[in-house]
């Protein structure tokens, strides 16, 4: 089935202001999800609370669109229960740094096979403009009263840090870019996170298109290699880890954007589970059968006793 | 039930307590005696005292705990400082002599309060905080016999005769117990095998020398004492005895009722189940498997087995009050979006952390109004362990036939007691799992032509939308009025279907005589003590009825007041581990009939039966009097 990028689209109106930088997310999601052939049924967009948890009911795949930071948990059980969905989270820099930080880092520890795309504009937009994660100490945007007083985190060398496997950065109003980003990330088989910079058209009056313009430059442009391949030596794949967070510390006159760091080499959640429950893969929670054609539980009574054997004393 | 015995093991909390009750209930069981064995323990892994306390009958499976206990053997020696109390006349007392020098006064382990209130008394009544004045007063005022044995000369024969490297022989010190009460009780060597064989299932060395030093123990008591302790015969009609915790019996259960992903944090006293099912989580080849997942909090828990819901597999998740109150804002997102979810909610003494590692009734209406707004729920308790293993299976049917979260209580008095229950018979179980989209036509998740909409699946061949909103049919946010007026009804609409459709005996018991002048009114584990002490009311002429509640969301409200009805509202007591009532006041609630009138115990430790019974005549004679509370139990 080829998937046409119009028929991506719900019909509920895009509430977002006019200018904002969701509608290039929502636009390059849509093409990466009908480029890479995605079936619909089979695809759920999970998202947070605020502008960015909007974008599940705008896009015709499956969405959820759950509560404040727990985005990615909600994504992960459905993801564990059933492995063959493609699993899209969009979350807000403040609702994966900030409310969800938690969670985020958690992630990574588990390298499960979902993308979370971070819609990075430094303030809180749905409640008119406080200051997020990402906005840096001493910045003032707009609808702050004073200037920020806490530090910014690096989403970068925080998902490196914590394990995530695919690391990039994107632009939202450079759909060409995003698309392909996305496309990588999803297509990468554990966690993806993707940072992707947007202006926010009515609170943030620093991290503006022009801004943003200036500044941006293609990683891959300048001989960049971030990809580990299985069967990397160690000390590689640190030489790797460290050049990407130090790449992430560069933020100023010349911002990159690009994958940081892919690491095909770690095993999958899914895998990991194999090691558990051996035939999860073929009986994952959602394809079994927990009901016999009657009714009954699946597990009769010789399962029952088979199965907690050690719990039943035969009397003498 | 006279022919019953009570006995106690005490000890720090490392020295295999665990390990001799487990051998011990084995034993029994393989003889054919019913046992519970409830275990009460501090907040830490070793060093502070702890304790077994298990009632043996040879006729019925016993639930209701009492004191004073006919036997106590002690470990070390605080172990008498804190029970001395507790043991009956005539009893039995076992100790180790190397500890008879005590003072009280030295013991670190013992916290301050705790000690003064102890060496108060001992100074009243037996002038010495010494450990061996003390066991002389017992022996002389109370007639209590004492067992003073050598535990390091018992340890060293295994030393002896199997070259256990002395540093490691104190291992074994769990079997000193064991072979105390079963040369008095009189189980013989293979029955002591059998219990030990269980215990230490393939480790052979380890079998051996258990076997040896506890028949061995055995045999050197019953010389001297004989066995004063033996019971009758076992008249119990099971074959097969299922020797099970409540976290045990829980977890089975839901294995049964078709969970397959599991999501929980640790916590006091629920962790153990998601331990349970992750080592027994290969259900078969052709079955799959029971994915068990420990997530980085109780926000992760709940949101991550809402997700699995989602996909059409039964999920839950385990967990106590500290947890439970981080699942909240969650817990509304699954009732607005029509989320079938399990959630087991092991009680323990709050509030905050409160007493991590003791029980407590007090979040019942915590668990019925949580999260805000408004939302059906179904909040289900069980009083034993054969009621938690059905109520397993039935909280699921409930939440997917209802798509809706069911929280299903129970208390640590449950999850850490052992039981010796039948073998539960799966067939009469049956899978309800709802209306589910049958494939035709055009699919939107909320369709409000009916209460219960179709659920279909992520992941089936349509597409829907799901939000912690209110929405419209497909799941897309409203904030229209009339759409929101009737989306709200229909969600809360399925509290009466539930009520009209689901069997009674999930919903409430009762025992007692059908025209009762006396009702008792508890839930949870109070169920057996409450229903012993009717019996004895009986006896002493009252005719008193339990009525046990179950289901308090929704509230079988009619049925409840005509059972109330039955009695003069004055002779209504509520029976309840917190101060609240809080199942009395769910019940005013709900019915308008006011209770007012309660036996209460928040410490921390169960109801007894001993201490119930005064309570229950000091209120049938004094009735003014409107409550008493109850503190015995260390």
């Amino acid at each position: 089935m080829v998937v046409d990028i119009k028929a991506l689209r719900t019909e509920v109106w895009v509430d977002w202001c006019p200018g904002c930088g969701n509608f290039g997310i929502l636009n390059a999601t849509q093409r990466a999800i009908a480029e890479l052939n995605l079936e619909p049924n089979k695809t759920v967009v999970v998202s947070g609370i605020g502008c960015s948890g909007k974008t599940s009911h705008f896009i015709n795949v499956n969405g959820v669109h759950t509560l404040h930071g727990r985005a990615i948990p909600f994504a992960t059980g459905i993801k564990i229960a059933n492995p063959e969905l493609t699993v899209i989270v969009h979350g807000g820099d403040g609702d994966l740094l900030g409310i969800g930080a938690g969670h985020f880092i958690a992630l990574g520890r588990r390298n499960l096979d979902i993308t979370v795309v971070m819609h990075n504009n430094g303030v809180y937009g749905l409640t008119k403009g406080q200051a997020s994660p990402t906005l840096f100490r001493g910045l003032k945007t707009k609808a702050l009263p004073q200037p920020n007083i806490q530090d910014a985190v690096n989403p970068i060398a925080l998902a490196i840090a914590s394990g995530y496997t695919f690391v990039a950065r994107t632009y939202s109003l450079n759909i060409k870019h995003y698309v392909e980003t996305l496309k990588m990330a999803i297509n990468h088989k554990g966690t993806a996170f993707i940072d992707v910079l947007q202006p926010c058209v009515v609170y943030n009056d620093i991290y503006t298109k022009d801004f943003f313009k200036e500044r941006m430059y293609i990683l891959e442009k300048n001989g960049w290699d971030p990809v580990v391949e299985p069967g990397t030596p160690t000390e590689t794949i640190e030489e790797k880890i460290k050049k990407a967070i130090e790449k992430s510390l560069e933020w100023g006159d010349k911002i990159p954007i690009g994958v940081f760091y892919h690491n095909k080499a770690v095993p999958e959640f899914g895998e990991r589970l194999n090691t558990q429950i051996p035939n999860y893969t073929e009986l994952p929670p959602a394809k079994q059968k927990i009901a016999r054609d009657d009714g009954k539980p699946i597990i009769t009574n010789s399962d029952f006793r088979r199965l907690f054997s050690r719990y039943i004393v035969t009397r003498r | 039930m006279d022919k019953e015995l009570e006995l106690m093991i005490g000890g720090p909390q490392g020295s295999g307590l665990d390990t001799t009750g487990q051998i011990l209930t084995s034993s029994l069981a393989y003889i054919g005696y019913g046992v519970i064995s409830d275990r009460e323990y501090y907040s830490n892994i070793t060093g502070k005292h702890s304790y077994i306390h298990m009632k043996v009958s040879p006729a019925r499976v016993p639930y209701d705990l009492s004191y004073p206990v006919k036997l106590l053997t002690a470990i070390d020696a605080e172990t008498l400082f804190h029970h001395y109390n507790d043991i009956d006349e005539k009893g039995f007392i076992a100790l180790d002599e190397r500890g008879l020098d005590t003072n009280l006064e030295k013991i670190v382990t013992i916290e301050g309060f705790t000690k003064q209130m102890i060496m108060d008394d001992l100074k009243n009544r037996v002038g010495s905080t010494i450990l061996r004045d003390l066991v002389q007063y017992l022996e002389d005022d109370l007639k209590i016999n004492t067992i003073i044995l050598n535990y390091k000369e018992i340890l060293d024969k295994l030393v002896d005769k199997y070259g256990v490297a002395a540093s490691l022989a104190s291992r074994y010190m769990s079997s000193i117990p064991m072979g105390v009460i079963s040369g008095l009780m009189d189980i013989d060597a293979e029955a002591i095998e059998y219990g030990v064989r269980r215990r230490f299932h393939g480790r052979e060395r380890i079998i051996e020398h258990n076997v040896f030093l506890i028949t061995t123990i055995a045999e050197d008591i019953k010389s001297v004492y004989g066995s004063p302790l033996k019971l009758p015969k076992p008249t119990l009609d099971m074959k097969e005895i299922m020797v099970v915790s409540g976290n045990d019996i829980v977890a089975m259960g839901k294995v049964v009722g078709g969970l397959r992903f599991q999501s929980y944090y640790p916590i006091t006293p629920a962790a153990d189940e998601s331990f349970f099912i992750e080592a027994n989580q290969n259900l078969g080849d052709d079955k799959g498997g029971v994915v068990v997942f420990q997530t980085e909090d109780e926000l992760a828990a709940i949101a991550a087995a809402i997700g699995g819901a989602l996909t059409g597999v039964r999920t839950a998740t385990a967990t106590s009050g500290p947890g439970f109150s981080l699942m909240v804002e969650a817990l509304g997102w699954a009732g607005n979006s029509e989320v079938p979810l399990v959630i087991t909610y092991y009680q323990r003494g709050g509030p905050a952390t409160g007493l991590p590692t003791r029980g407590g009734q007090s979040d019942l209406l915590f668990t019925m109004f949580a999260s805000h707004g408004e939302f059906p729920r179904v909040v289900l308790a069980s009083g034993d362990h054969e009621e938690a293993f059905e109520d397993s299976i039935i909280a699921f049917n409930l939440a997917e036939k209802y798509q809706l979260p069911v929280i299903h209580l129970l208390d640590k008095y449950l999850a850490n007691s052992i039981a010796t229950i039948r073998v539960p018979d799966i067939d009469q179980f049956t899978i309800d799992r709802g209306i589910i989209y049958n494939g035709n036509g055009d699919y939107v998740r909320f369709d409000t032509s009916k209460t219960i909409s179709p659920r279909a699946f992520l992941g089936d061949d349509v597409i829907m939308w799901h939000t912690g909103n209110e929405h419209n049919e497909e799941g897309h946010n409203t904030e229209d009025p009339i759409l929101r007026e009737r989306m709200y009804r229909k969600r809360m609409e399925k509290l009466e279907l539930i009520i009209k459709e689901t069997p009674k005996k999930y919903m409430y018991r009762y025992y007692g005589p059908e025209n009762p002048e006396v009702i008792l009114l508890g839930w949870g584990f109070v169920k057996h003590v409450s229903i012993s002490a009717i019996k004895h009311l009986e006896k002493e002429g009252y005719k008193a009825g339990y009525l046990h509640l179950k289901m308090f969301m929704p509230f079988p409200e009619e049925d409840i007041v005509n059972i109330l009805n039955k009695v003069d509202r004055n002779n209504i007591i509520a029976v309840e581990n917190n101060i609240m009532l809080q199942a009395a006041k769910a019940t005013s609630l709900f019915t308008g009939i006011r209770i007012d009138r309660g036996i209460k115990k928040y410490t921390g430790r169960p109801i007894y039966l001993h201490e119930l019974l005064e309570a229950l005549r000091d209120l049938l004679n004094n009735r003014n009097k409107k409550e008493v509370v109850l503190t015995y139990g260390s």
